[in-house]
């Protein structure tokens, strides 16, 4: 399977489902970063061959949500929502609590 | 000249009634001051400029203000807000939170102006996590700090900065508009009135100062108004200065709701269809992935439903977070103070804000006259615009003209006054005060 490095800023897609995400914070290395049991790829990739959505691994994600691992070293932004699962090396991610409102603008 | 200049504020006021199918049925009430003078004076021109001098600003956007005002007034209960100053509304935050005019830097510090490669931009860091997106907008680690923000803004062009900062969720604003004229608002159909028998309940959904104030106005012509929080993230002008948050939300009664859990939805989802007005400012995504359908509430439950957001409804601008400085600056306000004095500086105290939800509270008044089933979307940035373009001079001669005109008028006048805010009439409510009350009252079944 595919480790890939992951830089703030970049961003990638699913193979199997619409979702689109952004790096906001991640640790250095490589990972291997899924969504709905398939590699991720770059955003501006080729289309690739329709995979399949892995029904395990189809937990949806919400355009404008954060994603965490656990100890919330990587987040991810989804900028679109599909039906997959998000998951970092196997684990799945979880959504980040949304932002507390600023006091003022 | 000065005669036409001085009946702008009415001008304007005419013009929005006709904008809903209305007309004042008395005289309006309005300051007879110069355009020039209700900048000066209303503390609007203390807020504008580098700290060494205040300057003008070369449209009459403090006359609208008054405008707006007036026509409200005219639609709801007599002398309901004699009292009220329009303009100075407008630099009331300051005046309490004693925010002053720092040049490319808002009053309240969040938002700068920024040069970029091929232009200037606006970006406004209103939450303190905010700065933790700068290196996924950059994609580059960066020197902590403005200083070493604006130095990786300077080399970047601005239309990319923009599209990754929108993505990211980050307030920001080209600072050159684009070349339209959208209406102030969307979606409000003119019709007859429906007699009223009692004032109309109104949900306020929102937070900080635009809808709140919306509310507020709406509270001052009558109105029995619910301020509703959701416990995990209530309004964040909690936590500001008090004074503030009495001045917009006193009088209201504050409900608190768990929105996370589907009781407190299906309670929402209640006080909803139990309001006439609902004041909403969160992007309809939000209320969407909680299964709620705004046009389809107003529809069906005859509600005149008020969407304040940054740039409109639709895709890909629903999308688009904003505040009332970065959206002001987007609306060309910067730009046209640009044009007249070659500097670039940041106009008003989130000045989108309360112009937006003065502009709010008459549509929702005047939506819930006609029988409300309607969504009426507001957008900061066309507000703003709409009352930048709507007595403008026609090119960047006539702009310097008039900066240079207005400036002597009010030099003439005694300068820029500072801000200043009314005092509230009581203390807002403490968040959930009324929670059971209301809930018995407005959504018994």
């Amino acid at each position: 399977m595919a480790k890939t490095a992951l830089k703030a800023g970049a961003r990638f897609k699913s193979t199997v489902c619409d979702t689109q995400v952004m790096v906001v914070k991640a640790p250095a290395g490589e990972f291997e970063l899924r969504c709905g049991g398939a590699d991720v790829v770059g955003a501006t990739a080729p289309a690739a061959a329709g995979g399949t959505l892995d029904p395990a691994l189809s937990g949806e994600t919400l355009i404008g949500k954060r994603y965490v691992n656990a100890d919330e070293s990587l987040e991810l932004l989804c900028t679109k929502g599909g039906k997959g699962t998000l998951s970092l090396d196997g684990v799945a991610l979880e959504i980040k609590q949304a932002k507390q409102l600023p006091s003022s603008d | 000249m000065s005669e036409r200049e001085d009946s702008i504020a009415q001008a304007y006021a005419v013009r929005l009634l006709a904008s809903l199918g209305r007309q004042a049925e008395a005289a309006l009430a309005l300051p007879m001051e110069h355009p020039a003078l209700r900048w000066s004076r209303s503390g609007l021109m203390a807020l504008t400029g580098t700290p060494e001098s205040p300057l003008m600003f070369p449209a009459p956007l403090a006359a609208c203000a008054d405008g707006v005002l007036a026509a409200l007034a005219a639609l709801g209960p007599a002398g309901a807000l004699d009292g009220i100053d329009g303009a100075a509304l407008l630099g009331e935050r300051a005046a309490i939170a004693g925010h002053q005019r720092g040049g490319a830097v808002s009053p309240g510090g969040a938002c700068r102006l920024l040069q970029a490669a091929d232009g200037w931009l606006a970006l406004n860091l209103a939450r303190d996590d905010d700065w933790d997106l700068l290196p996924a907008w950059l994609e580059a680690e960066l020197a902590p700090g403005w200083e070493g923000l604006a130095e990786a803004v300077r080399e970047r062009p601005v239309a990319p900065l923009i599209e990754q900062g929108r993505l990211l969720g980050l307030a920001l604003a080209d600072a050159r508009p684009a070349a339209d004229t959208p209406p102030w608002q969307r979606g409000f159909a003119a019709s007859p009135r429906v007699p009223r028998s009692r004032p109309p309940r109104v949900l306020d959904l929102s937070s900080l100062w635009a809808g709140p104030l919306c509310g507020k106005m709406l509270h001052r012509l009558g109105a029995d108004v619910v301020k509703l929080e959701s416990t995990q993230r209530p309004d964040g002008a909690r936590n500001g200065p008090p004074a503030f948050f009495d001045l917009m939300n006193a009088g209201k009664r504050s409900v608190a709701l768990d929105l996370g859990s589907s009781e407190g939805r299906a309670q929402l989802r209640r006080l909803i269809v139990a309001a006439d007005i609902v004041i909403e400012a969160s992007r309809p995504r939000a209320l969407r992935q909680m299964g709620f359908d705004a046009e389809a509430l107003a529809r069906e439950h005859r509600l005149t439903w008020i969407s304040l957001s940054g740039y409109g409804r639709g895709e890909p601008q629903e999308q688009w977070i904003a505040y009332g400085d970065d959206a002001a600056v987007a609306a060309g306000l910067s730009d046209t103070l640009h044009r007249a004095t070659g500097q670039a500086l940041i106009v008003g105290d989130a000045i989108a804000d309360p112009l937006t939800g003065l502009h709010a509270a008459l549509a929702a008044w005047a939506g819930w006259q006609a029988g409300g089933g309607l969504l009426v979307s507001l957008a900061l940035r066309d507000v703003v615009r709409h009352c930048l373009q709507f007595d403008l001079p026609a090119d960047d001669d006539a702009l310097r003209v008039r900066q240079r005109e207005w400036t002597e008028r009010a030099a003439g006048d005694g300068g820029a006054r500072l801000p200043r805010a009314r005092t509230a009439h009581g203390v807002a409510p403490a968040l959930g005060e009324h929670t059971v009350a209301v809930l018995a009252e407005w959504a018994a079944c």
